[in-house]
């Protein structure tokens, strides 16, 4: 069968006509199903169609014909055009519609990334990307397959900012370990290009403490800057894993990251030449990783963890003095160093030039005025939220007759030997 | 290009909104497959992200920017100048920087209302960091000459000794302490909730 004049323009007919409520649209996709393969074997005489249709109105039939037109190969110089009509597709359509076909919609978003990859221009993908993750979602907790890519696309386009908009969002629902990985990964990216190494340090986490049944590249990469990270935002990064990880990621991360755990370890003695000697052996391993960069960052953290660490013992100290214990040329320096972590809310301090002195002060924070209510107000907001999210995930597992049968399993043997334990202890 | 927005947002002196604006309005272009590049306000861009201190998107967006530009348009280094005097904390510099260059009628509004924010951070700073500062670094702070800075916070209740050493005074500022009454609510949806 072809796609002859009749049938094309009675498809059109029916798209036109059935793309209203939501029983029409049930209506239309099992007519769409049917058509699918035929619209695919003619992907020009496809796409003609779509000028007779309303990308707003008539998505769904439209987000089917576009799919089949743009699933063969297409010639370079077609390449930015066709790119251009997905963009004003994902612009223009409606979300409810297009939601009735995920799998059609993500397939047209997938080739529009990769077309935007193929002519290099990863901004003008950054935009229609993030409008069809947020077409796709249902609720803002849902982590599409789009995830990953829109922040690639930013980390690529050097729009970090952009990206950092969606890494706000709390996320409950994760479809593809994969997509969560990548997710984390590419956020964790973002965050440190925009220096938030607190909410780096929550991603790459995340990543590290996945689960997983075979290592992965990319768990071992966020490992690697999950350490860098630590030690620039905590000044120290503990080798030792939280319970819930995997005990893959337990048995192997530390095995192709040595470098970085010489490193840390160098960073907990607190001496900052021994720590750039450190930098400087493994420099080609951290270049080759792309993480020079951070190296860099976390040697020259080590000077404000050293003046953080004086505020711990003294109560005023001269420049010349800091100068002189955190290893710096002289007491101009140290004023300079002292002032930029004031400013950065790091320590709390005031220099009197006069003298040459610094004062070291407790942090003024009182807790009693209104924005501090509002802070700890909206924490608790947020932990109710959780929590209440929690006790519904664990009312849905203890229903679940899968993890039920696995723990009835592993209570029969507690009991027995429970039992068994008892009279060997009387065995005489 | 539809660059009303952007100019009414300058019009309005709205210069906090300048980066937002342009970042959404750069998406929006390149989304449309429009080389946008060589007409782009770059300046003003780079300027809006320095005037709400976001250094960190000034810098992607300098790398963001295509040779050719940086090296026709003086005004795109020059605005950039800037942020690296930010990004270094060369805090006297960023003052240098602002001044040393002839801005264009587009940029001078922006330019003039960040020197002025900077001023003032820059004033708070040594509010909240020094106890006492020699007229010397406090003028490279303010961006002033001597005279001009001892007589700016002179004004603003510190001292000056005869060695030209200033002392700091810190004013209490009183804040408007007023809760609302539904906190009320809130806190008994608290205590019942952890009832539960």
């Amino acid at each position: 069968m072809n796609l002859n004049m009749n049938s094309a323009e009675s498809l059109v007919a029916q798209i036109q006509g059935f793309s209203g409520t939501v029983h029409d649209l049930a209506h239309l996709q099992s007519l769409l199903k049917q058509y699918d393969d035929l619209l695919h074997s003619d992907s020009t005489r496809s796409a003609a169609l779509l000028s007779e249709l309303d990308p707003a109105k008539h998505s769904l039939g439209y987000l089917y014909i576009l799919e089949a037109c743009t699933s063969t190969p297409i010639a370079k110089e077609q390449v930015s055009e066709i790119a251009l009509s997905i963009a004003r597709f994902i612009d223009a359509c409606t979300s409810d519609q297009i939601r009735l076909a995920p799998d059609k919609f993500i397939s047209v978003c997938k080739r529009f990334k990769d077309q935007i990859m193929l002519l290099e221009a990863p901004l003008r993908g950054v935009a229609p990307m993030l409008t069809a993750l947020r077409k796709l979602q249902s609720s803002t907790e849902q982590l599409t397959t789009l995830h990953p890519d829109f922040l690639l696309l930013c980390l690529l386009a050097k729009c970090y900012k952009t990206g950092l908009s969606i890494l706000e969002d709390d996320i409950y629902e994760v479809d593809q370990p994969r997509d969560f990985f990548l997710y984390c990964y590419y956020g964790g990216m973002i965050c440190i290009g925009q220096k938030r190494f607190r909410k780096a340090s929550e991603l790459l986490h995340n990543v590290v403490t996945a689960p997983m049944s075979t290592i992965n590249a990319i768990a071992i990469e966020a490992y690697k800057k999950y350490i860098l990270v630590s030690l620039i935002h905590f000044g120290q990064f503990s080798t030792s894993f939280p319970k819930y990880t995997s005990s893959v990621a337990q048995r192997n991360l530390k095995n192709f990251s040595q470098p970085y755990l010489d490193l840390a370890s160098s960073y907990s003695n607190g001496n900052i030449s021994e720590l750039e000697s450190c930098a400087e052996t493994n420099k080609e391993k951290f270049e080759s990783d792309n993480n020079l960069g951070l190296v860099k960052q976390v040697v020259s953290s080590m000077y404000k963890r050293n003046i953080q660490r004086l505020t711990q013992t003294y109560l005023t100290l001269s420049l010349q003095d800091i100068a002189n214990t955190v290893e710096l040329s002289g007491p101009k320096e140290a004023e300079m160093h002292v002032l930029q972590m004031i400013q950065d809310g790091e320590i709390y301090a005031t220099i009197n030039q006069k003298d040459g002195m610094v004062r070291f002060l407790e942090d003024p924070e009182q807790y009693k005025t209104c924005r501090m209510i509002e802070h700890i107000d909206s924490s608790i907001q947020r932990i109710m939220t959780l929590s209440k999210k929690l006790g519904a995930v664990d009312e849905l597992m203890s229903c679940d007759p899968a993890y039920l049968a696995k723990v009835g399993r592993e209570r029969q043997r507690f009991d027995f030997d429970d039992f068994d334990s008892v009279p060997q202890k009387f065995n005489i | 290009m539809d660059f009303s927005s952007l100019t009414e947002a300058l019009a309005s002196q709205a210069y906090d909104k300048v980066a937002d604006i342009c970042d959404a309005l750069m998406l929006q272009v390149a989304a449309q497959g429009v080389a946008f590049q060589d007409e782009w306000p770059y300046a003003i861009h780079l300027l809006g992200h320095i005037y709400v201190n976001d250094i960190n998107s000034a810098r992607f967006l300098w790398k963001r920017i295509p040779a050719a530009i940086k090296d026709s348009r003086p005004e795109v280094n020059a605005a950039w100048k800037v942020g690296q005097k930010l990004w270094t904390r060369d805090y006297a510099g960023v003052h240098e920087a602002l001044r040393e260059f002839h801005w264009s009628p587009d940029a001078q509004g922006i330019v003039a209302a960040f020197s002025e924010l900077y001023t003032k951070r820059m004033f708070d700073l040594l509010l909240s960091a020094y106890s006492t500062i020699s007229v010397q670094d406090a003028a490279l702070f303010l961006g002033m000459s001597e005279d001009d800075a001892t007589n700016y916070v002179l004004q603003r209740g510190w001292i000056v000794d005869t060695s030209g050493m200033l002392t700091v005074k810190k004013q209490a500022v009183a804040t408007e302490q007023r809760l609302d009454p539904s906190k009320l609510q809130r806190l008994t949806e608290y205590v019942f909730h952890l009832e539960q």
